[in-house]
C-alpha cells in the first residue's frame, strides 16, 4: 500500500508586483498588480508505506510547499493527494496523529524550556497516557543519544543537539510517516552524519516511512533508496539513487604520478587531458565512450607507475548537472 | 473535549514553566502593570472627587468597571496571550505549526503564549472588585458568581474581537496598525462609564467595537442581578464567539504560509 500517492498535484501564489522607487509604490498602491505564481505544476509520486524518499530541488523548486499540502498545512490550488489514506486539507486533524513533521527552520520545542517540557506537552497534544509517554520518552532518548540533553534549556542546545531533539519530538507517537523538510540545514558534518543515523535506525526499527527534502546531496546518498528531483515545481528525474549514479556519474577524473619522465606529447585516445606535467598527468573520460581497460593498459604502458588515483563526481555535482539541463 | 481542556491545561502549564525560567522579568512585569493601571484609576478618583456622578455613575461603578474589565482582560490576554500577535502568526507564515498539530488551530494558536504583565491586570482586577464590593457595601456569594461570570462574558468578547480584526490578515495582508488601533479603542472604550454614550455612538459600542460587552454591561451585571444584562451578556459572548471562529476558519482556506526562520518561545 502507498503511504503517499499525489496525482497532479498544483499550487498557484498570487503575488504583488511592484516597480522599483516611489513612483511605483503610488502606482501599486492607486492600481495594485498581481501575478501568479506556480510553485507546484502538477507534481505526481507515490511513496510506499515504511520507505526512505528523496525530495531535492534547489531553492524555490516547490518542495516546501508539497511537504506543506501533504501535512494539510496548506490547500492546493488543484490535483489530488492522500497520506495514508488521508487528504490532507480535508482530513488535517485526523492526518496528525497519524504523521510526524520536522521543518529545519521552523522549531517545535520551546525555546526557553528543557525540550522534556515540550515532549510532555506533545503527550497530551497526541493523547498519549503518562506511562507509555515516559516508556516513549525513555526509548527515544536512547535511541537518539540524548538522555543527557533532555533537561537542558533548548536554547542552550547546539544545533545538531536540538534537531536530534526535535526529530525525536516528532516520533513521540509513533508516526507511520514522518515528513521532513531539511532537517540538516544548518548543521556541520558531524551533526548531520548522527542525524542520519537515528532517521535510518528509526526507520529499520519501527518502519516509519520518511519523506525527505534537503538540500544535502549527502543526505539523499545516506537515507534514501529511491529520490525524485523537482525544479521550478516539476520533477525532472525520478529512480533509484544507485541508478542515479549508475547513469549519471560514468565520468571519471585520473591523476597518475610516474616515477620517470613522461613524454612530452604523452596523450591517450578517447580521454581528456585535463593537465600534463613531467611526472604526471590528470585526464578525464566517460566511460560510456571509453571503456575502463584500455586506459589503465595506456597508463601502464607509459611509464613505471607511482601512484594513481580515480574519482567521480559527486552526487551534488550530478545533481547540479541535473538542474542545469532542466534549466536549459 | 475532555482531551481537548487536558491538552488547553497542559499549554497554560508549559506558558507558566516558560514564564518562570525568567522569574524577576514575570514578577516586575507583573508588579509593573499593577502599578500602571492603578495610576490610570487615580484619575477616576480625582474626577469623583469633585463631580460625584455621571448620569448615574459614580465611583463604586467605576471599580466595579476596572474590576470586570481589568481581570477580563488579564485573564484572557494571559491564557490567550496570542490574541494580540494573531495577525503577525498569520503574515509571517507561524500558523504552520498549529496547523502541523492535531489540534483545533485556533484554540492551540491562542493559548500558545501567556503575557507576563496581564497577570498583573488580573490582580489588578481582584483588588478593584475587591475594593468596590467594601465601598458598596454589598456582597454575597451570589455576587461571586456574577462577577466570575462577567468576566468570561467579558474575555469571550475581547478575544473574539481580537480574533475577528485580526482574521482580516487572510484577506487583505498586514493589519499590524489596525490591529493596535482596535486593541486600544476597545480598552479605551470599555474603562468609560456607558453613560457617556447614547445614540451612534451607543450602537457602535454594542457592535463595531464591542466595549459595552467587555466592561459597563458585565460590571452593571455584577453590581446588581438583571436577567435582561444576562441574556445581553450570553448572546453578546455567544454571537462574537461563533463569528471570530466562523471568520477565522473562512480565512485560514487562503492561509499561505511562509519561510520566516522561527523560534517557538
Amino acid at each position: 500500500m502507498n503511504a503517499i500517492s499525489v496525482r497532479n498535484l498544483r499550487k498557484t501564489f498570487q503575488t504583488k508586483r511592484k516597480a522599483a522607487g516611489l513612483r511605483g509604490s503610488l502606482r501599486a498602491l492607486w492600481k495594485p498588480a498581481f501575478q501568479d505564481v506556480e510553485a507546484v505544476r502538477g507534481i505526481s509520486f507515490e511513496m510506499e508505506a515504511g520507505e526512505l524518499l528523496g525530495f531535492i530541488g534547489p531553492n524555490g523548486a516547490g518542495k516546501s510547499t508539497t511537504i506543506k499540502i501533504l501535512t494539510g498545512i496548506l490547500h492546493p490550488s488543484s490535483g489530488e493527494a492522500a497520506v495514508l489514506g488521508y487528504v490532507p486539507w480535508q482530513e488535517r486533524q485526523a492526518l496528525a496523529f497519524q504523521i510526524g513533521s520536522v521543518f529545519g527552520q521552523r522549531p517545535q520545542l520551546w525555546y526557553h524550556l528543557p525540550a522534556v517540557d515540550t515532549f510532555y506537552l506533545f503527550g497530551k497534544i497526541y493523547e498519549l497516557d503518562d506511562g507509555s509517554l515516559k516508556r516513549r520518552i525513555s526509548f527515544l532518548a536512547e535511541a537518539f543519544e540524548i538522555e543527557e540533553l533532555l533537561e537542558t534549556p533548548v536554547r542552550k542546545l547546539s544545533l545538531g543537539q536540538r534537531m536530534r531533539c526535535e526529530v525525536a519530538a516528532s516520533l513521540l507517537h509513533k508516526p507511520r510517516v514522518l515528513l521532513l523538510d531539511e532537517p540538516s540545514i544548518g548543521l556541520d558534518v558531524v551533526a548531520k552524519q548522527r542525524l542520519r543515523m537515528t532517521i535510518q535506525r528509526m526507520n529499520e526499527l519501527e518502519g516509519v516511512g520518511v519523506l525527505l527534502t534537503s538540500h544535502d546531496a549527502g543526505d539523499i546518498e545516506t537515507l534514501c533508496r529511491r529520490v525524485i528531483i523537482v525544479n521550478h515545481g516539476e520533477i525532472v528525474y525520478r529512480d533509484k539513487v544507485s541508478a542515479l549514479k549508475r547513469r549519471y556519474l560514468t565520468v571519471k577524473t585520473v591523476d597518475v604520478r610516474y616515477n620517470e619522465q613522461l613524454a612530452p606529447d604523452f596523450r591517450l585516445p578517447g580521454v581528456e587531458m585535463l593537465k600534463v606535467g613531467r611526472y604526471g598527468a590528470k585526464m578525464r573520460f566517460d566511460t560510456r565512450i571509453t571503456p575502463v581497460e584500455p586506459v589503465i593498459s595506456g597508463l601502464a604502458a607509459a611509464g613505471s607507475l607511482a601512484d594513481v588515483t580515480v574519482s567521480e563526481p559527486s552526487l551534488e555535482d550530478v545533481i547540479s548537472a541535473i538542474y542545469a539541463r532542466t534549466e536549459a | 473535549m475532555g482531551s481537548h481542556l487536558a491538552f488547553v491545561l497542559a499549554l497554560w502549564r508549559t506558558n507558566l514553566l516558560s514564564a518562570m525560567e525568567y522569574r524577576v522579568s514575570f514578577l516586575t512585569q507583573v508588579v509593573g502593570m499593577m502599578l500602571n493601571n492603578a495610576i490610570y484609576f487615580v484619575f477616576w478618583i480625582i474626577f469623583f472627587a469633585r463631580f460625584e456622578e455621571i448620569n448615574g455613575w459614580d465611583l463604586v461603578d467605576m471599580f466595579f468597571l476596572f474590576g470586570v474589565v481589568a481581570t477580563g482582560f488579564g485573564a484572557g490576554t494571559y491564557l490567550f496571550g496570542n490574541a494580540v500577535r494573531l495577525s503577525s502568526l498569520i503574515a509571517s507564515g507561524q500558523m504552520d505549526y498549529y496547523l502541523s498539530l492535531p489540534r483545533p488551530v485556533l484554540l492551540h494558536a491562542l493559548a500558545s503564549r501567556s503575557n507576563a504583565s496581564s497577570a498583573g491586570d488580573f490582580m489588578y482586577g481582584l483588588l478593584s472588585f475587591g475594593a468596590a464590593v467594601i465601598f458598596s457595601g454589598t456582597f454575597n456569594g451570589l455576587m461571586l458568581l456574577r462577577f466570575a461570570l462577567g468576566c468570561l462574558a467579558s474575555i469571550a468578547v475581547l478575544i473574539s474581537f481580537l480574533v475577528l480584526v485580526q482574521s482580516l490578515t487572510f484577506w487583505i495582508g498586514n493589519t499590524n496598525l489596525l490591529t493596535t488601533n482596535a486593541f486600544n479603542a476597545i480598552v479605551t472604550f470599555s474603562l468609560y462609564p456607558i453613560t457617556l454614550f447614547d445614540g451612534t455612538a451607543k450602537l457602535l459600542l454594542f457592535t463595531l467595537i464591542p466595549a459595552a460587552f467587555i466592561g459597563a454591561l458585565p460590571a452593571e451585571f455584577v453590581r446588581r442581578f438583571d436577567l435582561l444584562q444576562l441574556a445581553q451578556i450570553c448572546a453578546g459572548g455567544g454571537i462574537f464567539l461563533f463569528l471570530s471562529v466562523f471568520v477565522f476558519y473562512r480565512g485560514l482556506r487562503r492561509y499561505e504560509s511562509g519561510n520566516a526562520i522561527q523560534v517557538r518561545m
